[in-house]
């Protein structure tokens, strides 16, 4: 790569970071209360919330690791990718309970949901702040080194260095905007990352002539080799499932689809939501903006594969690289928009991870261990500390513990999933649904999570997640029958019947 | 459809699938397990869409069991190909997939997401209308007064 194109993908990436940092200035200025700044609660409409939502689900993972999977395996990382109901199921099946319980009390994030729900519940709420907090920094430090490494491979740069330029503006623009910057500068990188796919993906079409040429190539190339590294393709790659055992295509439809609805970045966009009235649209929106994203990761995956398949390009060394692969060899324009559009996907996801660790640290922890603060502003102040302690810990700890964060890597999505789905979606979904239940439900998560951290082994190719998320529920659910059901309030009440 | 007293056993019935799926998924057993898979996200949004313990039969009519059946065609179709093609290049191709996951791609995702997000904006005031979120607002507003006048 010249010099001049490493300039301008500098270029075109800084200046989508410094927009992204006036934005996070400029939100300020809406920051009232400290409702606001942790939650943005009732501030937005649906257009800035389902990008919001889009950009926030749409980890670097999406484009990077994605398109790596699908060169790797076949289709069957396409169920999780082209998984764009899911929006829909998310706002039909919580979307009005959750902003109602915005109604009923202060609710600046989601520790506020559960003590409406479990009448204060102290040992609920801190466990699952534990659970949150868990996957929310293996996600942030999952994005710090992905969007480092980016500029690390292409410039050579340090890691470190690499890292507190680009993530240390995004700690700047989070601490001091709060939720309310978080949700607008992920509008606006939703909205690069829609931009780029786009382009990325009439650009396919010109390069390929259409997936019938890919089919035709991946079908009959063989065996490709060059040196030490060789890639076997065969038609059984691009059918449904791909060359993974079959349950691992079951599980990567149920857990993204039913998942989404379990993710805290999802879960909080519900109750910065406006009118409720706009959930509908918010759901037509956010699964627009999630097609572009995954139709963008399903055509370089499969760009890649025409690419080696048909002799343009060397096997890659490193599936992950199959998006940089694709792009170098379209030339400049792709390379700036994949390149934004991978540090884009990093900087939302990690913005988002970033304010809900630091709500969880400044705001539910200390609450659930009897600790309140005198006002609202001295709440903000501690957050505000919180987030840049956060940031700084999590750069230094993404870029110099690799195999912590490669560990930490499979964690994420299944395991904040089995720390919200017994309080959320059955205490919400259930009257009867109690603490007891509940309290079990996160204990068995909490525990099965850091079990399966250390290297518990699970029956068969399911996903280790599954299981912990299908014994947390079962958990919940059984412990509350046999146990006495709990009184709730009236206005609880109300919020359960709607 | 008056939902009443069925809400816990629709609660013990997701417990259950959860359960089921990991077990068929241990044994890869897929394909049951994608269709129970199905039926578990009904059965949520169907709790999610009753209000007032009563389940609207015009949303369950559309969008909700068209999209389960729109599903369950997907996995089916996508099976049925990959089985029929399993090893060789398919003899056809639709829309210039593999035929196999050209129905991923028709039903699955293109097929689902409209259902599912065009049916709720059809039938949005089956799952929140005005009135229901005034009336919400109301009851919890006269119930705010009634504690401040009780203080």
């Amino acid at each position: 790569m010249s010099g001049a194109v490493k300039f301008a993908i500098i270029g075109f990436s800084f200046a989508m970071l410094v927009i992204s940092l006036l934005i996070g200035l400029w939100s300020k200025k809406k920051v009232t209360s400290a409702k606001e700044y942790f939650g943005s609660t009732g501030l937005f409409g649906p257009v800035a919330v389902g990008l919001s939502s889009t950009a926030a689900v749409a980890s670097a993972f999406a484009l990077v690791g994605v398109p790596g999977l699908i060169y790797s395996t076949g289709n069957a990382m396409n169920f999780w990718m082209l998984s764009s109901a899911a929006f829909a199921m998310a706002y039909i099946i919580l979307g009005k309970k959750i902003r109602a319980m915005a109604e009923i009390g202060e609710v600046a994030s989601l520790g506020d949901i559960s003590d409406l729900r479990f009448n204060n519940n102290r040992l609920i709420k801190g466990l699952m702040s534990v659970i949150i907090f868990l996957g929310c920094i293996a996600y942030l430090a999952a994005q710090i080194k992905a969007g480092s490494e980016l500029f690390n491979n292409l410039l050579g740069w340090n890691p470190i260095l690499t890292g507190f330029i680009i993530f240390g503006i995004l700690t700047v623009y989070t601490a001091i905007s709060g939720e309310v910057g978080g949700l607008l500068t992920q509008a606006f990188q939703g909205l690069v990352m829609i931009v780029a796919g786009l382009i990325i993906i009439v650009s396919f079409f010109v390069m390929t002539g259409g997936f019938e040429n890919v089919l035709e190539v991946v079908a009959n190339a063989g065996t490709i080799s060059a040196g030490d590294i060789s890639k076997s393709f065969g038609p059984d790659l691009l059918n449904a499932w791909g060359v993974l055992p079959k349950s691992i295509s079951m599980a990567w439809v149920i857990i993204p689809i039913l998942g989404t609805v379990g993710q805290p970045q999802v879960l909080t966009r519900m109750y910065a939501l406006k009118d409720p009235k706009d959930m509908p649209k918010l759901g037509l929106y956010a699964g627009l903006a999630h097609m572009v994203v995954g139709f963008f990761a399903l055509v370089v995956a499969y760009g890649a594969l025409y690419l080696v398949g048909s002799g343009k390009i060397s096997p890659l060394a490193v599936a992950d690289n199959a998006i940089f692969a694709y792009a170098d060899y379209l030339g400049l324009y792709a390379q700036l928009f994949v390149y934004a559009a991978v540090l884009a996907a990093a900087l939302s996801s990690a913005s988002m991870f970033l304010t809900l660790s630091g709500n969880i640290i400044a705001r539910d922890l200390p609450s659930a261990l009897g600790k309140e603060f005198a006002s609202g502003e001295k709440q903000m102040k501690v957050a505000k500390i919180t987030i840049y302690g956060i940031g700084i810990l999590s750069i230094l700890f993404s870029l110099t513990s690799a195999e912590m964060v490669a560990i930490l890597g499979t964690f994420g999505w299944g395991t904040l999933m089995s720390g919200t789905f017994p309080v959320f979606i059955i205490g919400l979904l259930w009257k009867k649904a109690n603490s007891k239940g509940v309290t079990v439900g996160l204990l068995i998560s909490l525990v099965l999570n850091i079990a399966s951290l250390a290297g518990l082994k699970w029956p068969g190719a399911l996903p280790w997640y599954v299981n912990v998320i299908s014994l947390s529920i079962m958990a919940t659910v059984f412990i509350s029958l046999i146990t006495k059901e709990e009184k709730i309030g009236e206005k609880l009440d109300l919020v359960m019947d709607l | 459809m008056d939902i009443q007293g069925k809400r816990t056993g629709i609660v013990v019935l997701i417990a259950l699938l959860w359960g089921t799926i990991s077990i068929l998924g241990w044994n890869n057993m897929y394909m049951p397990g994608l269709y129970l898979g199905v039926l578990l996200m009904l059965l949520h949004m169907v709790l999610g869409v009753s209000a007032k313990q009563k389940l609207s039969l015009k949303f369950l009519v559309y969008p909700l069991l068209p999209w389960a059946a729109i599903w369950a065609l997907s996995f089916y179709l996508s099976d049925m190909y990959a089985n029929a093609f399993a090893g060789v290049m398919p003899s056809f191709s639709i829309l210039g997939f593999h035929p196999s996951f050209s129905w991923t791609v028709i039903l699955y995702w293109v097929g689902g997401m409209l259902t599912l997000t065009w049916g709720f904006i059809m039938n949005k005031d089956e799952w929140l209308s005005s009135d229901d979120w005034d009336e919400f607002k109301k009851k919890v507003a006269l119930i705010d007064q009634k504690q401040k006048g009780g203080q």
